[in-house]
């Protein structure tokens, strides 16, 4: 990032590189839309380029802040298509990753990983988590598409959550 | 300040899940608590992870080209002023235009150039007043549908109130629940004790036939009333309401102590 700072086009280009292909996966997951999709993925790494200050690294980890600010672009997209979908206000902020996401190697290490610890979940607590984490859905949301009682669906993912965050600490 | 907040109130509200009065107690807490906020960039840390299921997927090579033409655009050095005379005139006559078109071109350019930038910025802001319109039409309206459910439920004649009674030995409080079986609906509103470190209080719903049902699970604020309204399944025929202290953030079915108990 200090390359960034100090305008080396080339260490631009290395970051997209190494986070690109993580960002498009999730971008294009939420957005449904691969137009959609590469325009949010350029813009990302365009106020990288423009305000890497914005970024501070003292406070967590590139790709995560990365992966959260594309995030939030992709649902604030999704919302803008679809009024009816409300949802509130996006927070960016510091994020601690707890893994490294340097290497494609870690990248691909993480994924069977995850992947392992959301198939732990019972179905309706893996489909809750990814309508909140992929939908950017809140609580009454996910209860108003599935059907189920605001209070089972707030359980249920205070489970989830809980299960997730110990099953990736263990 | 209220007790720190819990890593499930941490990884709820970095997902973004939390809305209303929740999520405003939450980025309350967060605004005056350096620890918590802290440790919200772990939870977003870990709610990140979830990105982490999809396999990475490389994006078009295009992408990055715009990007880098992007970039090179705009660090690309101003045109050199201190051109001599000679290479000006050869640069106008090399155009196939006449010196004087410079002249009137440039300055247009330059204004077409403000005027873009002009329109942008405005349409950028409209597209902001839009979407903070938007967002706060979709909060009356929430607000409304709520009120008016309130008014349909203790309007109507089959809603039937139940205080909830003390239990013995456990934490003080009062609470009474409104239920109308026919319209599927749940009101709550009572003041309760915090609940002890790592529990929470879960009401439920026990029907005359099958497993109890969860109607939400809630820590109180010391002093402070609970409030809320709950769709239940229509048709439902309650035979008791209960609230119980579960581990924080709930169970799928009580196992915990009796807090509070009415009768319907």
């Amino acid at each position: 990032m200090e390359r960034v700072c100090q305008r080396d086009e080339s260490a631009l280009s290395e970051l997209y590189d190494r986070y690109a292909g993580m960002l498009t996966s999730v971008l294009t997951r939420i957005v449904r839309d691969d137009q959609a999709a590469e325009e949010i993925l350029q813009d990302v790494f365009y106020q990288l380029w423009r305000a890497p200050e914005r970024f501070d690294g003292s406070r967590g980890s590139l790709p995560g802040w990365l992966m959260v600010i594309s995030r939030n672009r992709a649902i604030s997209r999704l919302r803008k298509k679809n009024p009816a979908a409300g949802g509130e206000e996006l927070n960016e902020g510091a994020v601690a990753l707890p893994f490294n996401l340097e290497s494609e190697v870690s990248q691909k290490q993480l994924l069977g990983l995850v992947r392992g610890a959301l198939e732990t979940l019972p179905g309706e607590q893996r489909a809750a988590v990814e309508l909140a984490y992929f939908e950017g859905m809140t609580h009454s949301e996910i209860a108003a598409r599935t059907g189920d009682p605001l209070g089972t669906v707030k359980t249920r993912l205070r489970t989830a959550m809980e299960t997730l965050r110990r099953n990736l600490q263990s | 300040m209220s007790a720190h907040l819990t890593h499930d109130d941490l990884d709820l509200y970095a997902l973004g899940v939390m809305e209303g009065q929740e999520r405003h107690d939450i980025e309350a807490h967060l605004a005056a608590c350096p620890e918590c906020t802290q440790a919200l960039a772990q939870a977003r840390g870990r709610v990140t992870l979830l990105a982490m299921s999809l396999p990475p997927e490389a994006p078009p090579a295009h992408v990055k080209t715009r990007l880098m033409a992007q970039i090179r655009q705009e660090t690309a050095p101003a045109p050199q002023r201190n051109r001599s005379s000679t290479d000006e005139r050869s640069a106008v006559r090399g155009s196939g235009l006449p010196r004087w078109w410079s002249t009137i071109l440039v300055p247009a350019f330059g204004a077409l150039a403000v005027v873009t930038f002009v329109l942008w910025q405005q349409n950028e802001r409209l597209d902001q007043q839009l979407a903070a319109l938007h967002d706060a039409a979709t909060n009356q309206q929430a607000q409304l549908d709520t009120a008016t459910k309130l008014a349909d439920l203790i309007g109507s004649s089959d809603t039937v109130t139940v205080n909830l009674a003390q239990q013995p030995g456990q934490p003080q409080g009062a609470a009474h629940v409104m239920y109308n079986m026919k319209m599927g609906m749940l009101m709550y509103d009572g003041q309760l004790d915090a609940a002890p470190a790592g529990k929470s209080y879960q009401l439920w719903v026990v029907p005359t036939q099958g497993n109890p049902i969860s109607a939400g699970v809630f820590q109180p604020v010391p002093g402070q009333p609970d409030h809320w309204m709950m769709d239940m399944p229509k048709g439902l025929v309650p035979k008791a309401f209960a609230i119980t202290l579960e581990p924080a953030g709930g169970m799928p079915q009580p196992t915990g102590p009796k807090v509070l108990v009415g009768v319907a």
